[in-house]
């Protein structure tokens, strides 16, 4: 099943004949906390990712985004950026699946949030 | 009145009187004429120009019918009537034309615009303008005036009909709005930029044909073809005007004012019209039951079973509060008095004659301050307790008559003759009255009868009114005293007679008067204010856009109010409550639904039974018991906020914030 997906399709993990490249001109750089793989070819000219599992663009951490895109020379592994305390872990696009994010109210949440059009008194 | 003339419009001959203006005798003949600027109770300024006529023989040119009368037509040559043609080429041109000019510089904005779908630009645009513009040039723009809270302005939709200035300068009787420059330059402003400072203010929203002047609270939130309209009466103040109740869904998106000329023309006030945001706030919800010193919520059967306990135990006092319907302090009434206790609805300490229709609801009606030629207001400030009732005394003013007054001296935006606030003046006053010549009117206000003295004040007024030949106008303060009093929810001897010795009260509605610490309360309210929190068992009831009822205004008329909407949450109608405990208590009312329990309240009360009639009203003798002296106080402490539902309203707690920092003195560096 997996040798079938890595033959016919191109959004799982590599095709193979990104491995082939891969493995003629890649240098591996390093790896993310989910397990995709970056690489770049000898002279540094291009540099790419191989996905582990499904090949989504949003799955890949804003350091790891700006090495990829030329942005700073120096992969995080060598150079990582400053963490603030306030930043929170990398998420990625979660728009279409399950997981989207509706608002309070919304019919689409499991228990929206009660609506009232008026305003109740309590007591104290 | 003159003699009849004759005139032809279009074709239809009519017979009308010589001081009508054009616009009005062809309304006779059942033309309706365009018009902006004319309005039938704001003095006529003629310039939309958009009511132009064509007079047949006249000057070649067509002559605008809101500022002509029909005597200054001159008739044709054989002694002919006077022709006027209201749809000839001429007047069409002539209209294409005006509505082509007011076009020129009025925005695009319908589709954002409050205003749109009722808007008379919009509709006299679709039915006389043309569909193209041959205007290329930029439009002119100008800064929207700042003028409060109520009034939102955009005034670069303004066509400048001036209705908004005469409206603020005749009937709200303050100059606080005019108009500076000519031609393109021409601006409606406030004065000195200031918001307005008048309790009538919201009615220029309503006379505004274009959306210019449009209601802040109201802004963005609903499209006039998508409201649920129910005509019902008001009750926050005791004038009873008849309202429009617009809702959408369970909720009262706005309230605006409906023809009655017996008692509020066209206009209301500021707190009628603004006070629909605090029917969605501080609602009682869910009965409660004081359980260890604090209230906790409580079901239905619980409250009902508690009620019935409580009703049980000992002497029972009933309250009728401000704003309960006459069913509701009937069956009230039928419940408590079944029970060997006392009812009463003076809770303001009133000295109100019992069973004396013409002592506490007066002899005279609204309308008769229109004929009047002499006014007295006793212990009364209109301005504050009726503003749209003070805008009527105004006008007689204006008409030639002269108001004295006995009582607070407050600015009533109109000339008056002072005679002292103090009852003495009034027993000095009532001992010189002779006859006056025309008719007169004496007005008398809660502040003179609250207190020791009222009964005596009551009497010196109806001497007064006796000496004058007057008519006598009770001004109450409470929608829902009349009604009260008329269903016999009075005990001798007054509030405190009726507390005596209580050991459960029943309040219905009753804020503002301080409920003794002791025995035990049975608040029913819709509204968790006061009342509520002196409350040992609190049963939520609908507000009054919320149930059918009936109210009976300071006049002495009954009006019907009808039902915009539902109660919140598990809250129930008045009298249904009152009924349900009443079966809890083992001596169920006679009537198992409204019309059988108004059938009872026609039966004892039978002049209930004509809504929208003013019962001729008798005054039986009140005595000549003279009060010893002494300042009335003011019946209404603050304008805005004198009910629970106005107290919970956050747009009228702005206007009392404000209204407070106006008459605090500035400071030096202001």
């Amino acid at each position: 099943m997996q040798f079938l997906l890595r033959l016919l399709t191109w959004w799982n993990s590599q095709t193979l004949g990104t491995q082939l490249f891969t493995w003629r001109h890649g240098v591996r750089v390093g790896e993310d906390g989910q397990g995709n793989v970056f690489y770049r070819t000898r002279d540094g000219s291009r540099r790419w990712v191989i996905f582990n599992g499904e090949a989504e663009a949003s799955r890949i951490s804003p350091e790891w985004h700006g090495w990829l895109h030329h942005t700073w020379d120096r992969p995080p592994t060598e150079a990582p950026l400053p963490r603030r305390p306030w930043e929170q872990p990398h998420v990625e696009n979660l728009t279409g699946t399950a997981a989207a994010y509706a608002p309070p109210g919304s019919i689409r949440r499991a228990t929206p949030a009660p609506r009232s059009d008026y305003e109740a008194w309590r007591p104290e | 009145m003159a003699a009849l003339r004759k005139i032809i419009v279009d074709d239809v001959e009519v017979e009308v009187d010589p001081a009508m203006t054009l616009i009005q005798a062809c309304e006779v003949a059942g033309i309706e004429i365009p018009r902006f600027c004319y309005h039938e109770r704001l003095s006529i300024a003629g310039n939309c120009r958009m009511c132009l006529v064509e007079i047949v023989g006249g000057p070649p040119k067509p002559a605008a019918s809101c500022a002509m009368q029909v005597r200054d037509l001159r008739p044709g040559p054989n002694g002919a009537p006077p022709v006027v043609r209201t749809n000839s080429p001429m007047v069409r041109k002539a209209r294409e034309g005006v509505m082509e000019f007011l076009l020129i510089n009025h925005p695009l904005d319908c589709p954002i615009c409050d205003q749109g779908g009722e808007c008379d630009l919009q509709d006299q645009a679709m039915a006389y303008g043309v569909d193209f513009s041959r205007y290329r040039e930029p439009k002119r723009a100008n800064l929207d005036i700042d003028l409060g809270p109520l009034v939102e302005t955009h005034m670069t939709r303004c066509i400048h009909c001036t209705r908004c200035v005469r409206f603020i300068n005749e009937v709200a009787g303050v100059a606080q709005m005019g108009q500076t420059g000519r031609g393109e330059d021409e601006e409606i402003t406030s004065y000195l930029g200031a918001a307005l400072d008048t309790n009538l203010q919201g009615n220029i929203i309503d006379l505004c044909p274009v959306g210019a002047l449009v209601s802040k609270p109201y802004a963005f939130t609903a499209r006039p073809w998508e409201l649920t309209r129910t005509e019902t009466v008001d009750v926050m103040d005791g004038l009873g005007a008849a309202i429009r109740v617009d809702t959408k869904g369970r909720e009262v998106m706005r309230i605006l004012p409906r023809n009655h000329d017996g008692v509020n023309e066209e206009w209301i006030s500021d707190k009628t019209r603004f006070v629909w945001d605090g029917l969605r706030r501080q609602r009682l919800d869910r009965p409660y039951l004081r359980e260890g010193g604090r209230l906790r919520p409580a079901g239905w059967p619980e409250a009902l079973t508690a009620a019935a306990a409580a009703l049980g135990r000992g002497k029972v006092a009933g309250l009728v509060g401000d704003l309960a319907p006459v069913e509701a302090a009937f069956a009230l009434r039928l419940l408590v008095e079944g029970l060997g206790g006392a009812v009463e609805c003076r809770v303001d300490g009133t000295a109100l004659p019992a069973g004396n229709r013409g002592g506490y609801a007066g002899t005279a009606r609204i309308e008769d301050i229109d004929a009047a030629r002499t006014i007295w207001l006793v212990g009364t400030d209109p301005r504050e307790e009726a503003p749209v009732l003070n805008a009527r005394i105004r006008r007689a003013w204006t008409r030639g008559a002269a108001v004295h007054r006995v009582g607070p001296a407050t600015d009533l935006t109109y000339e008056v003759t002072d005679h002292g606030n103090d009852r003495a003046a009034l027993t000095r006053a009532a001992a010189a009255a002779a006859p006056a010549a025309g008719p007169a009117l004496v007005i008398l206000g809660q502040g003179a009868l609250r207190g020791p003295e009222g009964a005596a004040t009551l009497a010196q007024a109806v001497r007064l009114a006796g000496g004058l030949g007057a008519g006598l106008l009770v001004l109450h303060t409470a929608a829902a005293r009349v009604g009260a009093m008329d269903a016999g929810c009075t005990t001798e001897g007054g509030l405190a007679a009726a507390l005596e010795g209580a050991t459960t009260i029943w309040a219905l509605g009753v804020d503002e008067a301080d409920i003794p610490a002791g025995p035990f309360v049975i608040y029913q309210g819709s509204h968790g204010d006061r009342g509520a929190h002196r409350a040992d068992l609190i049963l939520p009831a609908a507000a009054w856009t919320e149930e059918p009822g009936l109210f009976v205004n300071t006049e002495g008329r009954p009006q019907l109010a009808f039902r915009a909407g539902f109660p919140p949450g598990e809250a129930r109608e008045n009298w249904a409550i009152i009924r349900a405990v009443s079966g809890e208590a083992g001596r169920a009312l006679p009537f198992d639904n409204l019309a059988a329990l108004r059938r009872r309240l026609v039966g004892a009360v039978p002049h209930l039974g004509q809504p929208g009639t003013v019962p001729a009203n008798t005054l039986a003798p009140l005595g000549a018991a003279e009060p010893a002296g002494g300042p009335m106080a003011a019946a209404v402490a603050d304008f805005w906020l004198t009910n629970p539902i106005a107290r919970a309203s956050a747009v009228l707690a702005e206007m009392s914030a404000r209204a407070a920092r106006r008459s605090r003195p500035a400071l030096a560096a202001e």
